[in-house]
């Protein structure tokens, strides 16, 4: 049994369909979710959470239905349960501006049902220990800067080693360092949780995920191991001294010659280790070039 | 300073860790210790580590706890779970600025009517039964709660979430204003009639908050209920709206209030939907 389990998930804001027909089943380790601005991660990620209902398909979260149908109501208990061994990492969190980091931990904490002062105490100590905020924990929120306030929210979805760890963006306002720190936080956490996270990052991808879901326009159009995808760029990416007349995406490096992504190679080109950044772009293939187009249009 | 040349021995150090030196001569090699970093370093492996790391434990819980607010440490002293008392705290409407601007509008109200000899009853039947509304509607989220989309994915559930801060915000203005009520000039009975609208607007207001959110639910509860006191200044006692019938109806909305309260409640562990 996987510990997400999706068929064909569909979801609609009004006339718009932010998912068409998903299928998506991963279990222990870390599946990247990686997509334009608008393709559905963060509706993906929140039916995951159980923060939405999906509009139709099935989804089995822990082997449970957390949605339920008219035929098989959901037990509340279901739901219960389900929410038990689940972190998530809203993309905006709104933090109460005059509590502490540890205060907020601990707040979210007791919504976890951690209701022994000692052991919850402990748990919010180790969390914010594994995100390296044991220093500033008494540090009003308010007074953090972005990357630890992102931080503070990765802190509390860690409670209780959750076996369903969904974390929207989780690397935004985070300097190299940080988000080397975060890897290594969420390696360890994919040994033994079903991690799934959205990023625009392909070098976290590439850098912390055995598997990638590229998502585009509410599909899946991209789901196996990062290696696989990276192969698919094979071949098609080069150095060259001017940028290719019909490649997908082209752009003059610090050494002055052109990466070239797709499209025939241009006189002279020499063939380069395509990267998962370069499949990610020949994947969406038309709609980089159409973001290429007309730049402004891409929010 | 003079070089120091004197040093304690591992005796003196190993009774003064142990604390059996008496209050001078412990004194004493306190002051010591505190000048050489050589008796220091030598009392070192000598202190009891994990006795050490208990204290250290200690001094890091009183120091990361954030402390409580009043109406917070008040509840549990009356025996209010500890894990509720930390729901309590980060209640907005539970904190000392709104607790007090509370009682502030309270006494005001309740000083017109009073100063009036009780001709003067509308600015306190118009503030006492909306102080609760306001502070529940304010215990709400989505916009008042920016921590929303986290406590609709955890397991304590929002609905109870709500429930737990409506009755902190009841419990903390409601004997005030009840005392408040005593020193009204009129009839004894007032001092105590005005919770009945006060009692039956919150569940009128968490009810239309189903349906409309808090902000639309409070300001339409507000309206009506200002349309009410205001009618009464109009050729009824000034104690019509807190009367017998009046009271009835209110009860009824209430009770009808509380039914649909209780469906929607039902529906509260799906997924999104929410009290």
């Amino acid at each position: 049994m996987n510990a997400v389990d999706l068929h064909a998930v569909t979801k609609s804001y009004g006339r718009t369909r932010a998912l068409d027909g998903v299928d998506l089943a991963f279990d222990r380790g870390v599946t990247g979710l990686l997509g334009p601005n608008g393709a559905g991660k963060t509706t993906l990620l929140r039916i995951v959470a159980t923060s939405i209902a999906a509009d139709s398909g099935t989804v089995r979260l822990l082997g449970l239905d957390p949605h339920g149908s008219n035929e098989s109501p959901t037990s509340p208990g279901d739901v219960t349960s389900i929410r038990r061994e689940l972190g998530y990492l809203p993309q905006e969190l709104g933090y109460p501006s005059d509590m502490t980091a540890f205060g907020f931990v601990e707040y979210v904490a007791v919504l976890k049902e951690w209701n022994d002062r000692n052991r919850r105490i402990r748990e919010v100590r180790r969390v914010l220990e594994l995100v390296g905020l044991t220093d500033l924990a008494t540090r009003k929120i308010a007074k953090l800067s972005g990357g630890q306030k992102r931080r503070v929210g990765l802190a509390q979805s860690l409670l209780g080693d959750p076996r369903i760890l969904v974390l929207d963006e989780p690397t935004t306002g985070l300097d190299p360092v940080q988000r080397a720190d975060l890897r290594r936080t969420l390696s360890v956490a994919g040994g033994h949780s079903a991690v799934l996270l959205s990023t625009h990052q392909t070098e976290d991808v590439a850098a912390l995920c055995e598997r990638v879901v590229v998502l585009v326009d509410g599909r899946a159009r991209f789901d196996g191991v990062v290696t696989e995808l990276v192969a698919t760029a094979e071949g098609q990416v080069w150095l060259a001294d001017d940028p290719g007349p019909d490649s997908v995406v082209s752009w003059r490096t610090g050494s002055g010659r052109h990466h070239v992504v797709g499209g025939p190679p241009p006189p002279g080109a020499i063939p380069a280790e395509p990267t998962l950044e370069d499949a990610y772009l020949l994947l969406l293939g038309a709609d980089a070039r159409r973001a290429r187009a007309a730049p402004t249009q891409l929010s | 300073m003079s070089m120091q040349t004197w040093h304690a021995d591992r005796d003196l150090l190993a009774a003064y860790v142990d604390g059996g030196l008496g209050p001078v001569e412990g004194a004493s090699v306190e002051q010591h210790l505190n000048r050489c970093s050589q008796c220091r370093r030598a009392m070192g492996p000598l202190v009891d580590a994990p006795a050490l790391d208990r204290v250290w434990a200690g001094v890091l819980e009183a120091v990361e706890s954030p402390p409580l607010p009043l109406p917070a440490r008040l509840a549990r002293r009356l025996g209010v779970a500890e894990p509720t008392t930390i729901l309590l705290a980060a209640t907005a409407s539970l904190r000392t600025a709104w607790v007090v601007s509370a009682f502030v509008a309270l006494s005001f109200a309740a000083a017109a009517a009073a100063l009036s000899g009780g001709a003067a009853l509308a600015p306190f039947l118009l503030v006492a039964p909306l102080v609760p509304v306001l502070g529940v509607a304010s215990a709400y989220g989505p916009r008042e709660d920016p921590l929303e989309s986290l406590v609709v994915t955890a397991p304590y559930g929002r609905t109870r979430l709500i429930l737990v801060r409506s009755l902190g915000v009841l419990v903390s203005v409601l004997p005030f204003a009840v005392c408040l009520g005593l020193v009204l000039h009129g009839p004894v009975w007032l001092a105590v009639a005005w919770l009945g609208p006060a009692l039956a607007l919150v569940p009128i207001l968490m009810a239309l908050s189903c349906f409309v959110g808090p902000r639309a639910g409070a300001t339409a509860v507000a309206i009506a209920w200002s349309g009410v006191v205001l009618l009464s200044l109009r050729g009824v006692p000034a104690t019509w709206p807190v009367e017998a019938t009046q009271q009835a109806a209110y009860a009824a909305l209430a009770v009808i209030s509380l039914g649909v309260l209780l469906v929607r409640t039902r529906q509260d562990r799906r997924i999104g939907a929410v009290l």
